[in-house]
């Protein structure tokens, strides 16, 4: 039983890695691919990036150009930066001169910090929520999440932080507006992600709890004598569980978009914020970097995902 | 009501809705006769603007006031509804026709196209979506469509992944078993078996998913991508409107309060919540 | 500030303390892009890090900076700055002659303001920095003001001339810098200058102005640079804030190409510019009434400024008669044609400034209702200056600025040239044409005298507002709101300076 669970997870993992590389492969040539085929002038970009809107202009476009090499044929450029990736070498921003690596390790940590307080903020408040919800479906708990979950799902991520800034910050004084720095900064940007995530959250909660409520071993549980308690944490929580982490992988995606718009709302200086300005100045290696690093987090997390799926679910074991 | 009636209720009598889903269609009917509605019985240009009357409160006159330069949030809304839902539409589509179709192939055949499309998918899933979107955007400026169709190629994973998955739950199932020893090709029972099952969590993906996309153009909008003043677009509105929140908070609420009736119209419609 | 909650503060505490070094926070929308002067100079110059040779008195007139004193040969060619002996920098070593030509030697090899001057070269002569050029340019001294000709150490400087650390001379040194948003500055005590009130200070980059003005109202920032107009209303209302605002030498304009089959007549231009309504703009977009530019150069350039009437207000039925004289006739649908063609043009601008593409949007509706179709195509800041030079610009929409450095000749000279075989620039004009505005800047360029910028300066800007290749539609306010916990604080219209050293605590 057990070499066989451990093979399963063994499996699983050496799929993974090879994802990771596809993955890898993927995303380097697609934002090659895409970047090449940007209409307008990459030397203009690259230094209005740099210089900024007062001081781009002809002379520094070609300045950037002769520094940069940018006339170099596509295919070269392609080969060329599949070689230093194999060496794990993602090169120089073309923006700030500072190697992609540095640049990214700086802003992947402030991104990552607030992300994970994010997500465990959303599961504090989704799925006990929607677990709640789901014993009692069509009861008032039920209902009245439902609209609250379709009304976060409408808002946009902005108006959730600003009004979050002004409950917390302006009116009541307890939290810091933006910037970071100190630990009370990671507080309202998480929680305006977590808001978004929880609303998703309760709702998958809420129906695998209602599909396992109406089950029949749960019905049996309840029969063979367990109270409602007993028969919720043995037989409810741990089915229920499934599809909630189950569904984290999914989230994931959403996270990385609001935290495009969190992330310039409070002023963050992470990953997101960061992947904006390169598109916009053209600064290719931090483009590829990013997506990269982005790419393979995010097989990192449902590898995660999948191994706490095989840990909940011993039916997985198996497949 | 339960989840258990409406699955029924559902499968017994399709046409026939239930009163949540009736009470869906009703706003939904509502929110398009609105936005059709108002270009014939008001006379109002939704890029006419009036610089000595911005963001005036709602009146006789405007009913739904004056956006930042003086132009009717009536015609306006109106005018973004028709644009965003007809978008958001074709994001879902676009996104729902090939999610759903690959699903069913991967949860049905199994095997290699299973593995391979499975990969392809988590392949696509961790590109972030929002790089795409955004070179999308500059490879096409201005264009609503090229972010839609952007925006739905990031969305059509999830259909794929839930449709793959319930698929292979339903294939194995003693009806399934029953009408192909029957002799019933593969479209009569995609219909009759897989369809009525399927449908009500595709609705409501895509009910979210509209949201989403509309989301999507006001987050796009946030960081400056996207804008092509004069239209009228629900997320772009949200955007537009953002720096008035205090001054006119009546005005930046009216897109978002559409937006959540149409999500929780065609929730409501779906019947069901997602898995 | 409303801090109600007891439990929190004690946490609190720790960031907004009331202790001797308490730190002045700005938040303002420029983000750092590095410790390089060139990209992210103004950055340090502003929060008073780094200094140039030459530097501005409160009034904007050029001042001694880290150079004492300076002379110029009869000829023009050769200027000499003399050292302030005392100075130093952050690393501890002397502000040399050496170390001051290392580093303007190392922002002539970068993009920036030093590109418009001939200079020929830079050399150290005794204690003295000679600069030699290969023609007469009298707005030298200005261009050393600004923030890409910044004195750092030669520590400073990797071996290939790119800047890795900011070690300026300035009354305050970094303390943190973490690129692109926060740096954190303390004084320095071995300043050659007054020693400064405030002994540590922030700096932070919010890019929104919707969170900007929050920062203001909670009493996060102390100082927040660059207000927008929705919420200045409520920030005035704020009784523990004080709104300042100051006129920028800074001109929202659109940038014609002269060259353009609908727009080689200047009565065209003139048409476009009689459909602009500028006074709803500045009132209801801005804002500001006063910000309604009749002519190109606010106020505050002097000699530049022609003091136009504001009464020159929009005037369609004129502007349509002027079109009618080249020919164009309005359709059916009101649009105009001339020889089946239509008055199509596309704008480029672009939202690193939010403002622009809102009056974008004004301008779009003010000329359909002449009869020009104006399609907004809101991209980068570049999309202007590449289409300058690739010729496929019709009509750009930016705010330049003209306070680049102390003197706008500096600007004009890029934008409009001296060489009328070569004339235009990239933020000035496209494809148009005077001898005469070439020659009087040219004149210009060379003489130091007082008397020729008076006579000379109104006549280019008088030829400017008739031939209208640039036409001005707004000019820029800066604004701040400032706690009540600061005193001495002044606005900079030239933005070189936050002058945090001349502000201190309230009592």
């Amino acid at each position: 039983m057990t070499s066989r669970w451990t093979q399963g997870l063994g499996r699983l993992l050496l799929s993974r890695l090879f994802q990771a590389g596809l993955v890898a492969w993927l995303v380097g040539t697609l934002t090659f691919i895409l970047t090449r085929s940007l209409p307008g002038d990459m030397a203009y970009r690259i230094a209005a990036g740099r210089y900024g809107y007062d001081m781009v202009d002809g002379a520094a476009a070609e300045a950037v150009r002769a520094e940069l090499a940018l006339d170099q044929p596509a295919a070269g450029a392609y080969f060329s930066w599949l070689w230093d990736l194999l060496q794990l070498d993602l090169g120089r921003s073309l923006v700030s001169g500072n190697p992609v690596i540095q640049e990214l390790s700086h802003q992947l940590g402030h991104s990552l910090s607030l992300a994970i307080i994010a997500v465990l903020l959303s599961l504090l408040i989704g799925p006990p929520l929607g677990l709640v919800a789901g014993l009692k479906p069509g009861g008032m708990l039920d209902r009245s999440s439902e609209v609250a979950a379709n009304v976060l799902r409408a808002l946009p991520p902005f108006a959730v932080g600003l009004l979050l800034i002004m409950l917390f910050a302006v009116t009541l004084g307890w939290l810091p507006v933006a910037g970071h720095g100190s630990a009370l900064h990671n507080v309202l940007p998480a929680l305006t992600l977590a808001l978004g995530l929880a609303a998703v959250s309760s709702r998958v909660a809420r129906n695998a709890m209602a599909d396992v409520s109406h089950s029949a071993y749960y019905a049996f549980s309840r029969t063979k004598g367990l109270n409602e308690r007993q028969s919720f944490m043995r037989h409810g929580l741990r089915n229920a569980a499934v599809p909630v982490v189950a569904y984290l992988g999914v989230q994931f995606v959403y996270l990385i978009e609001g935290v495009v718009v969190v992330e310039t709302l409070f002023a963050w200086p992470g990953i997101g914020h960061a992947l904006v300005h390169a598109i916009v100045a053209r600064d290719v290696p931090m483009i590829q970097g990013t997506a990269l690093v982005m790419g393979l987090l995010f097989v990192m997390l449902n590898t995660a995902v999948d191994i706490a799926c095989h840990f909940l679910d011993p039916r997985r074991r198996h497949a | 009501m339960t989840a258990a009636t409406t699955r029924l209720s559902s499968r017994f009598s399709l046409p026939q809705l239930s009163s949540r889903q009736q009470l869906g269609a009703f706003l939904l009917a509502l929110l398009l006769a609105f936005a059709w509605l108002v270009p014939w019985l008001f006379d109002a240009d939704p890029a006419r603007q009036q610089l000595t009357r911005i963001l005036q409160a709602p009146s006789l006159a405007e009913p739904f006031g004056t956006d930042h330069l003086g132009r009717s949030m009536l015609a306006r809304l109106a005018a973004a509804i028709r644009l965003s839902l007809g978008m958001a539409l074709l994001s879902v589509a676009t996104a729902a026709i090939p999610g759903v179709l690959l699903g069913v192939v991967a949860g049905w055949r199994g095997g290699w196209s299973d593995r391979l499309l499975g990969s392809l998918a988590d392949a696509c899933l961790a590109l972030p979506g929002l790089l795409l979107v955004l070179l999308l955007v500059a490879i096409a400026p201005g264009n609503f469509w090229a972010l839609y169709v952007g925006i739905s190629l990031v969305l059509w994973i999830e259909y794929f992944r839930v449709v793959r998955a319930r698929t292979q739950a339903l294939v194995t199932s003693p009806q399934i078993e029953a009408s192909r020893l029957l002799g019933f090709g593969p479209t009569m029972l995609f219909r009759r078996h897989l369809w009525p099952e399927l449908a009500p969590q595709v609705f409501t993906l895509a009910a979210f998913g509209a949201a989403s996309a509309i989301l999507a153009m006001a987050a796009l909008g946030f960081v400056s991508v996207g804008l092509r003043p004069p239209t009228a677009e629900l997320g772009l509105m949200m955007i537009e409107l953002l720096p008035y929140y205090h001054e006119a908070p009546w005005a930046m609420a009216q897109p978002i309060i559409v937006l959540f009736v149409v999500v929780m119209s065609l929730n409501l419609l779906a019947g069901k919540d997602p898995r | 500030m409303k801090r109600s909650s007891a439990a929190w503060l004690a946490i609190l505490a720790s960031f907004n303390t009331w202790a001797a070094d308490r730190s002045l926070d700005i938040a303002a929308p420029w983000e750092i892009k590095s410790a390089d002067p060139s990209t992210s100079g103004y950055v340090f110059s502003r929060m008073r890090v780094a200094e140039n040779l030459v530097t501005t008195d409160n009034q904007g007139q050029l001042a001694p900076g880290l150079a004492s004193a300076w002379e110029v040969s009869d000829d023009g060619l050769e200027w000499r700055f003399t050292l302030r002996e005392n100075a130093h920098f952050h690393d501890g070593t002397a502000v040399s002659a050496d170390a001051v030509v290392n580093s303007l030697e190392a922002s002539i090899a970068k993009p920036g303001m030093l590109d418009t001057a001939p200079i020929a070269s830079v050399e150290a002569v005794g204690d003295d920095v000679v600069i030699k050029l290969e023609s007469a340019f009298a707005p030298l001294p200005a261009l050393l003001a600004h923030s890409t000709t910044l004195i750092l150490a030669e520590a400073a400087y990797a071996e290939n001339g790119d800047v890795t650390q900011m070690i300026g001379s300035g009354p305050y040194q970094v303390d943190e810098l973490s690129p692109p948003q926060r740096m954190t500055v303390t004084r320095f005590d071995d300043y050659w200058g007054a020693a400064p009130a405030i002994a540590a200070a922030s700096y932070l980059a919010v890019s929104r102005g919707e969170t900007r003005a929050l920062m203001a109202e909670s009493g996060d920032a102390d100082i927040v640079f660059t207000l927008d107009p929705a919420s200045q209303a409520r920030l005035s209302r704020n009784a523990s804030l004080s709104l300042h605002s100051e006129p920028l030498p800074r001109t929202i304009m659109l940038k014609l190409n002269a060259s353009h089959p609908f727009l080689d007549d200047k009565r065209a231009r003139q048409a476009l510019s009689m459909a602009i309504d500028r006074a709803g703009i500045a009132a209801g977009l801005l804002r500001a009434p006063e910000a309604a530019a009749t002519e190109l150069f606010p106020e505050s350039l002097g000699a530049w400024h022609l003091g136009v009437a504001p009464s020159s207000g929009q005037d369609i039925e004129k502007a349509q008669a002027l079109l009618a004289e080249l020919g164009w006739e309005p359709n059916e649908e009101g649009l105009l044609e001339r020889d089946g063609q239509p008055f199509k043009l596309t704008l480029r601008t672009y939202a690193d400034r939010p403002e622009l593409p809102l009056v974008a949007t004004a301008l779009q509706s003010q000329w359909r209702e002449l009869g020009v179709d104006l399609e907004v195509a809101v991209g980068n800041a570049s999309a202007i200056p590449s289409g300058h030079h690739d010729d496929s610009l019709e009509v750009g929409l930016s705010g330049r600025n003209y306070g680049l450095v102390p003197n706008p000749l500096v600007s004009l000279l890029d934008d409009i040239g001296s060489d009328p075989d070569n004339m235009g620039g990239d933020w000035g004009t496209m494809n148009w044409r005077d001898d005469e505005v070439a020659e009087w800047l040219d004149t210009l360029r060379q003489s130091t005298e007082e008397q020729a910028l008076n006579d000379l300066a109104p006549l280019v800007a008088e030829r400017l507002h008739q031939e209208m290749p640039l036409i001005p539609v707004a000019w820029y306010q800066q604004t701040a709101a400032v706690s009540d916990e600061v005193e001495g604080f002044s606005i900079d219209p030239l933005e070189r300076s936050y002058r945090i050293d001349q502000m201190e605590w309230a009592e």
